[in-house]
């Protein structure tokens, strides 16, 4: 009799979470505007994104040359400066002031000046001079000329070195070791072209993740509670705290199903389709996305309780999304934080989810090397859940007490 | 005229009544902006990021070994803060992001400098950060170079050779780099200087359409512009005049953050800067008031401003040049005044250039001031028929029966 009871009651909260599955699938699928924030957002952002950052990188950067030397020395080293993938030398001009003009019309963006006494400079064996004028307002071109520009003048200048050892007798391997007496091998780990898609993209797709499920769920949230404003304000009751459990599991469980598919797409299809870093396989990525899916459904739960009306949602969505990339250590690098926003940036899912992400996929880390992320996602899971269950009780609470006094003024 | 100005200003009394019984407005017009633009300038506030942790895997265990990783550790950007074993130690410390970087020396680089052996080293950089890959390459670089070349400058002493002498025979040719208009390569400044606008535009977006849409939602509309004698541009300007009060006043200080805290030499008159930005703040609330025209239905404008506001930041071209982007992007990026906004500075207030060059794109900026003449009757016929207010879904009617 007593086992009966039991599963029975078990029946009973089965039923009532299936029921507030059902309950929410019907909300979001009645609703134009959570069908756009939950389908129409995360399958057109990455798309778009992807197709303004398609060229990825700076090549052929339009310079101005102001080859004052005019020697075979000089129009080697710009032969060979136009060769480099970064730069491409769009004009020679014949003075500093129609450089200067070009470059404030915009039509090139940088100046290559090689003085007068270059080639005498390498003959006699004295350090020429070479002057690269470079625009920092923008980071990329400023970039690519300096990576030409530099890489040209090492060429050059061990050139020369090795051409002097060898005139006063060394033998080539010799003036090779003493030009370089070590040889230097660079590693770019993840991302060796230093495309701007693969920095960026795949923060992107996990913070958008994030900000639509808060969104979504806060949209759904809020336009409940600007329905009963205005009457007397009996926000939902429930049952218990049980049932609060049970509604809180039933409606994540659907925002979790809905996510995992289009998961499919963005952390999977967009990678493969634009060619982004792919080290992590499905099962590595699932153990990440697994605690952010389930985190950020239970920060945007807890949050919901916030939201008066359909549009404050959508002020939180717009007022952290750019903050919270800034804030992720994507940009600006995270052992340059201040403690406070070291603690500010660990509230968000989305932060320790994008480290995670892009340490999997673009550095190849085992999902044992980001036990500190997947841990720290369980926690938040764990602290959200609770969190939105204690903010969905506080109401329950209230909502009582008005209810009674609602009561209690009418028996008057 | 007396009258319009009459109506503009009882438009103008009844907005600020509005303004002051909702805690939302006080956050979007000041207290977010202010607390965005205090965030970002406190993340960044060092300029360039300093002593990023760094490895070396030193399996020769010398002095010459123990020389290098001290030069490395005491460079500004970055800091020695392991050693460890392997290789395989130090790749699996760089994916878990616990350093940006390492150097690996090899075993007998002292013996095999001294026997001119050319030993190799390598050096592994992660680059998936933008800002923390570039700057690990170019400082781990620059520090091996010099290693190379303090050799090669020893061993030339050794044989002889006069200082002088060695430096042009070392380096032949030396490239000197200047940068054009910001003779600082710091980050904050070039990042703030853009962000700041771009999080101010969010602002005056949500704003705007929020301030009309809501009259729209909550059927105040006709009494709005009863109010403004039946003019629908004496109503918007009346209710939009104090927005652009306080907007503007939030810019300004952010200009202050910019020029007298961070420091960004302004190489214009004041009054350039004054103007540009009540400029800014009237083209957003331009388009603003285009989105709400466009969709007089509030949450279609502010999901039309929310795409168009957060796409600004990739648009305006200040990460990833939008000359570098597929054609269609170029077009589209000219319809964001903080694009011109950027021009602007880069070119009159930074590069203290001639007018002659900013004057396409204020006249740009100005153009949107024109954008709201399309929608004007759209707009007065949705705030006299409120036909454009939507009932919630009818699953939401159920929910609080249930």
């Amino acid at each position: 009799m007593k086992n009966w009871s039991q599963s029975n009651s078990f029946y009973i909260g089965f039923q009532q979470m299936t029921a507030a599955m059902r309950h929410e699938i019907r909300l979001i699928f009645s609703d134009a505007g959570v069908l756009i924030i939950l389908f129409a957002v995360p399958l057109i952002y990455p798309v778009l994104y992807s197709f303004i950052y398609y060229p990825e990188v700076v090549r052929d950067l339009p310079i101005a040359v102001f080859d004052e030397s005019a020697s075979a020395q000089s129009r080697s080293y710009l032969r060979n400066l136009d060769a480099t993938p970064e730069v491409s030398i769009a004009a020679h001009v014949r003075s500093m002031d129609e450089a200067a003009r070009l470059f404030r019309e915009g039509k090139v963006r940088g100046i290559v000046q090689i003085p007068s006494t270059f080639s005498d400079d390498i003959a006699l064996g004295r350090q020429a001079t070479v002057s690269a004028y470079a625009d920092m307002e923008f980071f990329l071109y400023y970039k690519a000329l300096v990576t030409g520009a530099s890489f040209v003048t090492l060429e050059t200048g061990r050139n020369i070195q090795i051409r002097n050892l060898t005139k006063t007798g060394y033998t080539d391997r010799q003036a090779e070791v003493t030009a370089e007496p070590l040889k230097l091998v660079e590693n770019a780990m993840a991302n060796p072209a230093g495309g701007f898609a693969s920095y960026g993209i795949p923060a992107a797709l996990i913070l958008i993740i994030q900000q639509t499920l808060v969104l979504a769920i806060g949209i759904i949230a809020g336009s409940i509670r600007e329905k009963q404003s205005g009457s007397v304000p009996k926000i939902i009751e429930y049952g218990g705290p049980g049932e609060i459990i049970r509604q809180l599991i039933g409606k994540a469980v659907v925002y979790f199903l809905i996510y995992a598919v289009l998961c499919q797409f963005m952390l999977g299809l967009i990678p493969s389709w634009f060619g982004y870093p792919r080290n992590a396989d499905f099962i590595e990525i699932g153990i990440l996305i697994t605690p952010f899916l389930l985190s950020s459904i239970f920060l945007g739960q807890f949050l919901s309780v916030f939201f008066k009306n359909r549009e404050s949602a959508m002020l939180l969505y717009l007022f952290t999304s750019i903050p919270l990339l800034f804030l992720s250590g994507v940009i600006w690098p995270l052992s340059n934080f201040s403690p406070l926003w070291q603690m500010v940036r660990a509230l968000f899912p989305s932060s320790d989810a994008m480290t995670g992400y892009i340490k999997l996929n673009s550095l190849g880390a085992a999902t044992g090397e980001i036990s500190k992320e997947t841990g720290l996602l369980w926690v938040m899971t764990a602290a959200y859940f609770v969190l939105a269950f204690m903010a969905h009780f506080f109401i329950h609470i209230r909502s009582k007490h008005l209810r009674e006094e609602v009561i209690g003024t009418d028996m008057n | 005229m007396k009258r319009i100005l009459f109506n503009i200003r009882q438009v103008t009394v009844r907005e600020i009544f509005r303004m002051s019984s909702g805690s939302l407005i006080l956050m979007v017009t000041l207290i977010l902006p202010v607390a965005s633009t205090l965030f970002f300038w406190s993340l960044m506030k060092e300029g360039v990021p300093d002593k990023m942790p760094v490895a070396v895997v030193d399996l020769d265990q010398t002095q010459t070994s123990r020389k290098l990783i001290r030069n490395i550790d005491i460079t500004p950007l970055s800091q020695v803060i392991m050693q460890p074993e392997s290789i395989a130690e130090a790749l699996s410390e760089l994916r878990k992001g616990n350093i940006y970087g390492f150097v690996v020396i090899p075993e007998n680089l002292q013996a095999d400098i001294l026997a001119s052996r050319q030993p190799v080293i390598s050096y592994y950089y992660q680059n998936s950060f933008l800002i923390a890959g570039g700057l690990m390459q170019n400082d781990l670089t620059m520090i091996l170079h010099t290693l190379s070349g303090g050799i090669n400058i020893q061993k030339r002493e050794a044989m002889g050779q006069n200082e002088e002498e060695i430096m042009a025979q070392v380096q032949p040719v030396s490239l000197n780099t200047h940068l054009l208009f910001n003779p600082w390569s710091n980050y904050s400044v070039y990042v703030t200087s853009i962000v700041l606008p771009i999080m101010l535009q969010i602002f005056i977006l949500l704003m705007t359409v929020y301030s009309i849409g809501i009259e729209i939602k909550e059927k105040t509309s006709r009494e709005w512009l009863r109010t403004s004698g039946k003019s629908v541009v004496v109503a918007l300007t009346g209710k939009l005049l104090p927005y652009t009060a306080i907007f503007f006043i939030v810019m300004m200080f952010q200009n202050f953050i910019l020029y007298k805290v961070l420091g960004i030499p302004m190489h214009a008159n004041v009054g350039w800067l004054v103007l540009i930005s009540l400029i800014y703040v009237l083209s957003y609330q331009a388009v603003g008031i285009f989105f709400i025209g466009l969709l007089p239905l509030m949450r279609h404008g502010l999901n039309l401003s929310a795409f168009y506001a957060i796409l600004a930041l990739s648009l305006c071209g200040f990460s990833y040049p939008v000359e570098y982007m597929p054609s269609i992007f170029r077009f589209w990026a000219e319809a964001f005044p903080v694009r011109h906004y950027m021009h602007i500075f880069q070119r009159q207030i930074l590069a203290g250039g001639d007018l002659f060059y900013s004057l396409p794109d204020y006249l740009f900026m100005l153009l949107f001031l024109l954008l709201p003449f399309t929608v004007l009757y759209r707009l007065k016929s949705a705030l006299i028929h409120q036909n454009h207010i939507e009932d919630l879904p009818q699953s939401y009617h159920q929910i609080t029966h249930a």
